[in-house]
């Protein structure tokens, strides 16, 4: 601790035990530049100006206590290896810091200047090595991934040649085929696309360990999902001979999620159930509402199955988890499927879980959050635990090309939503999923919380960003409209969760009447640039 | 009425001869391109109706293919589809910017594949409007 560099922070109330700190400090020449502060919030504000080589933390402050005030320190400056000064009756908090990534403590007056040399030395070396540890830890993680993308990328060029070429072979491009042969190719066509399945996983699988997996949720309509889902898989459930059927319930209500996801869910699900049901049984998928859940639709795959042991139940959503005492006589694959539906779910806030006996089959079931408009427009309509006098709904509308152009219209309207999400504030604004799945035309709303006139500075910036975007500037147009919704006064009695609630009804009439017809929107603008 | 002209644009020759046979049972013509150089060259020489195009390519990858193409007047109507090796989550979205009509992840669906060729070359040759 020799080094001119050394910057000791103490925040300590006691001004004796803080002079006795700082003549320790003194004494041991250890550092060169020490600063003192009484408050945990002025230790906090000078953590923004400067970071310390190390901080010496009081627990019992005036504006903290106990745990509390480490937990703080921690949040703030992660990076700084933190020496608690206890007294003789907190030992045990001190301890217990230890276990929070606090680097030591030290009882006040029973440390002399070369243990607090020591401590601090200790500290700042230890934290040093924590951070190296945890810095080749993401290292080997990306190594991992960058080596899995390189490894599937590499498989499917060989695997591809397999599986175009026995298809050749099995449509008799290349001559006939007898009956046997056709039987042995079929068999290859089989494996090879087994294979092509679990390069996919293993991609997938490092994918959502490392967090790289991108959720686009939006409005989804799930008992679609759920037909089509089935509608794909029921090819191979006729050739097993199980039986593949949905029940969804009609009242079952948007969900916010990614369709393409969901979907990924549902086949991973309804796979595995397949794969554990014997010739004759079946495979039922539900989604329905639960009373007492208001806020999720439920989902599940059930099947006729062998079920699974009370003790493997936990373990099925490990990843290469791979049941033991399988009878069946199909391949096992690599059991990365429901490790990553398990993963899926819940980077959409939903729950996954299975119930089962053994021999009595499987229910695995899993939720997603409804699409709430009340949710969404909290953040948006309220301020400082208050209901907002007034919104702004900003409307663009984008004109499908008469003439064709290469890149496709859907591509170019995700462009589009791209650039909305750029110009609004993403923590204060809105930008509502988009409802229609496809079509000429295509409308976005933005339930900006702001007044008019800065809605104008945003709209600006859509324009200026729209006009550039490809497949607009040329064939296509847009318009962008606002108008400015005045907010109900609350009433004296209701929540602000009720109050928020009747705002989203008179949103969502808004956005009903808006997408329906073309009223209520002033100020409209025609398109900024003139086509050549 | 003659055959459409479909340029393939891939390195690997056991695939260029693989879609190349799948191509010519449904009545196409086909021409190969073994990199990004010769896929531009032969493209201006032939002029295809149609072209499939590898991304991981030597002598300018998939994507310089792509913005040569797109910034050629005469080229630029041509329908590109991807036809590749690399994840779509990390190159289907860049492809369609670029310009491609449609991506696809090897190994590919021939159904599929077939239909997307057969929707592209109706679009292309009677310039009609983009299906909603």
């Amino acid at each position: 601790m020799k080094d001119q560099s050394t910057h000791v922070l103490v925040i300590e109330d006691n001004p004796g035990d803080a002079d006795l700190v700082r003549l320790r400090l003194v004494e041991g020449k250890s550092a060169a530049d020490v600063s003192c502060v009484s408050r945990l919030s002025d230790g906090l504000d000078s953590l923004k100006q400067k970071s310390p080589s190390v901080i010496l933390l009081d627990l019992n402050l005036p504006d903290s206590q106990g745990a509390e005030t480490f937990r703080k320190v921690l949040e703030k400056a992660p990076n700084v290896p933190v020496v608690i000064l206890s007294g003789q009756d907190d030992e045990d908090l001190a301890m217990k810091a230890l276990h929070q990534s606090v680097q030591d403590y030290l009882v006040k007056g029973a440390f002399s200047s070369s243990s607090l040399d020591r401590a601090m030395r200790y500290a700042v070396e230890r934290q040093g090595l924590l951070r190296s540890l945890e810095m080749s830890r993401k290292q080997q993680l990306e190594f991992k991934n960058q080596f899995l993308s390189h490894v599937s990328h590499e498989l499917r060029t060989p695997l591809t040649c397999i599986h175009q070429f026995t298809s050749i072979l099995l449509d008799g491009l290349a001559g006939d085929v007898s009956p046997e042969q056709r039987d042995h190719l079929k068999t290859i066509l089989k494996s090879v696309n087994q294979l092509g399945a679990m390069v996919r996983d293993l991609l997938e699988a490092s994918r959502v360990e490392s967090g790289k997996i991108r959720i686009e949720s939006r409005c989804v309509a799930i008992g679609n999902l759920v037909r089509q889902a089935v509608a794909m898989m029921q090819p191979i459930a006729r050739e097993k001979e199980v039986g593949l059927e949905v029940g969804v319930d009609t009242r079952v209500p948007f969900v916010y999620g990614d369709p393409a996801r969901i979907l990924q869910v549902l086949i991973n699900l309804i796979e595995n159930g397949i794969k554990f049901t014997p010739v004759g049984g079946a495979v039922t998928v539900r989604a329905c509402l639960v009373q007492t859940d208001p806020d999720f639709v439920y989902i599940s795959v059930a099947d006729t199955g062998c079920g699974i042991a009370p003790e493997a139940r936990a373990l099925v959503f490990e990843r290469l988890y791979q049941d033991p005492n399988s009878v069946d006589n199909s391949r096992k694959g690599l059991g990365l499927g429901l490790f990553i539906a398990k993963e899926l779910v819940s980077l959409h806030g939903g729950r996954i879980w299975v119930a089962s006996e053994p021999g009595q089959g499987s229910t695995f079931s899993f939720t997603l959050p409804l699409y709430s408009l009340a949710k969404l427009l909290f953040p948006v309509v309220t301020y400082q635990e208050k209901l907002r006098e007034d919104i702004v709904l900003v409307r663009v509308s984008l004109r499908a090309p008469t003439k064709p152009v290469r890149a496709s219209w859907k591509e170019t309207c995700h462009r589009c939503l791209e650039v909305l999400q750029r110009c609004v504030y993403l923590d204060k604004d809105l930008v509502l999923p988009p409802m229609t799945s496809a079509g000429a035309d295509e409308t976005f709303l933005v339930v900006a919380s702001t007044d008019l006139e800065r809605a104008e500075i945003m709209m600006t910036r859509i324009r200026e960003q729209l006009g550039r975007v490809d497949g607009l500037d040329g064939t296509g147009e847009f318009q962008v409209s606002a108008l400015e919704v005045s907010l109900p006064d609350p009433g004296a009695n209701s929540s602000l969760q009720d109050q928020v609630q009747e705002v989203a009804c008179i949103v969502g009439e808004m956005v009903r009447t808006v997408l329906g017809r073309e009223v209520g929107f002033h100020r409209t603008v025609r398109p900024v640039r003139d086509k050549l | 009425m003659t055959n459409s002209k479909i340029m393939i644009v891939d390195d690997d020759p056991d695939l260029r001869q693989a879609l190349r046979l799948r191509l010519r049972a449904n009545h196409y013509d086909t021409v190969n391109a073994v990199d990004g150089y010769s896929a531009i060259a032969l493209a201006y020489k032939e002029h295809p109706d149609l072209i499939i195009l590898d991304l991981g390519l030597p002598a300018g990858d998939g994507f310089v293919v792509l913005d040569r193409l797109q910034k050629d007047d005469k080229l630029s109507t041509i329908p590109v589809i991807v036809l590749t090796a690399r994840d779509p989550q990390s190159s289907e979205r860049r492809a369609l910017q670029a310009g491609a009509a449609a991506f696809f992840q090897k190994p590919a669906d021939n159904t599929e594949l077939l239909d997307v060729i057969r929707a592209s070359l109706s679009h292309s040759v009677s310039g009609s409007v983009l299906p909603s």
